[in-house]
């Protein structure tokens, strides 16, 4: 889909795109604590930014969802630092590339179904820790202090479970 | 080569997620975008995170939100400004990292300056450390915890070589007087919550130019 965007300014793509992306994205910033009106300016944002972005996507790399996520964070992150002269973020994924090989995209998009599996098996520790560093907006020592754990208990669940992702998926994902 | 001390895999989190603070984000950026396996496990967090993503709810959008976006998608992209060109002999940061270096260096101690990189006034602040060939940092501790990575030659540190991409974790309680090998000077990126606390005299005599 976003082939098509980069390749056909395709409209039709783009649209059926937003369609998927644009609410789950204000939904992302919803739940980091974005007011309604500046998670749907956000979300805008976003998917305009993919329009624009489009020839530098790689979908060998990542799957659209992937890539829209790193979009939406970025712009979330940079939306928060304006007023205080921090750097935006920088992001060598979203300034490529070369361009993509045609039957590509099946591939990451085997990969989002694989990872989406592979978070499912998680235990159920692991999985909230995991949830909560997405979705809270707080660095892994305040998750620790909310949840009422230790530091360290937080870490190791947090270690844990990446090892764990990484035994499921490195053995696909180059 | 590749680094050989990493973030905990609690940070490549953090970082991913994009719950860092900015001067943290900046060490662990620099870090990842010259370590092969840490920007491997920063890849599969995005795409976690993607996935994370891709399953959440929807949340109704504005009813003209499609047209909305329809109609901005016909305006001209805003020209992003090229940011400043890489240094060969540093590994790869932001271009804020790099104009820091040539605008705002001050001498701290003999062979040591320091460039302030953020302006945050919240939280943790991002500065340049560079220490001359051979010299050290006088022996300090810190007011918090301090992040730090290596951006052009070696430092040792307790016994400790610390080479280009490495990163180190220092705890507010650590007492030390980090050291440039007799290669080349050092220069490493920091981010820590405020000033140095200088341990002996030497540093006593330089602080007051120290004010990070």
């Amino acid at each position: 889909m976003i082939v098509l965007i980069a390749r056909k300014r395709d409209r039709g793509a783009f649209a059926t795109l937003f369609e998927h992306f644009a609410p789950r994205v204000k939904s992302y910033m919803l739940r980091l604590g974005v007011a309604n009106d500046a998670a749907e300016e956000l979300a805008q944002e976003a998917l305009l930014t993919v329009w624009r972005k489009a020839e530098a996507y790689d979908p060998a790399k990542s799957a659209a969802s992937t890539w829209i996520f790193a979009i939406a964070r970025n712009l979330r992150i940079d939306v928060a630092r304006r007023d205080n002269r921090a750097p935006p973020r920088d992001d060598p994924v979203l300034e490529l590339s070369s361009p993509p090989a045609p039957d590509a995209a099946i591939s990451a998009n085997e990969d989002e179904v694989r990872v989406g599996e592979a978070i499912a098996t998680l235990p159920p520790d692991q999985a909230r820790v995991i949830a909560l560093a997405f979705f809270s907006d707080k660095p892994h020592s305040e998750i620790a202090a909310e949840l009422k754990l230790p530091l360290g208990t937080v870490k190791s669940r947090l270690r844990l479970a990446m090892i764990r992702l990484r035994a499921r998926l490195e053995d696909d994902l180059r | 080569m590749n680094p050989s001390h990493h973030p905990s895999e609690a940070l490549l989190i953090d970082y991913s997620a994009g719950s860092l603070d900015a001067a943290s984000e900046l060490v662990i950026g620099a870090h990842v975008g010259s370590c092969a396996a840490c920007a491997r496990d920063v890849s599969l967090l995005d795409k976690v995170g993607g996935a994370l993503l891709d399953d959440l709810p929807p949340a109704p959008t504005a009813l003209d939100a499609l047209a909305t976006a329809l109609a901005r998608i016909e305006r001209p992209a805003p020209v992003a400004s090229p940011g400043a060109a890489q240094r060969t002999d540093w590994i790869r940061v932001p271009s804020a990292v790099l104009e820091a270096a040539t605008k705002r260096r001050r001498w701290a101690a003999p062979g040591v300056w320091i460039a302030p990189v953020t302006g945050d006034r919240r939280g943790k602040r991002a500065y340049l450390l560079r220490i001359a060939k051979g010299m050290s940092v006088p022996r300090h501790t810190h007011r918090g915890d301090e992040m730090v990575v290596v951006l052009k030659g070696v430092y040792v540190d307790g016994g400790v070589s610390h080479h280009p991409g490495d990163f180190a974790e220092n705890a507010v309680e650590l007492v030390h007087k980090p050291e440039a090998t007799m290669d080349g000077e050092c220069i490493c990126l920091i981010a820590a919550d405020g000033a140095l606390v200088p341990r002996d005299w030497v540093g006593r005599l330089f602080q007051p130019f120290v004010g990070i």
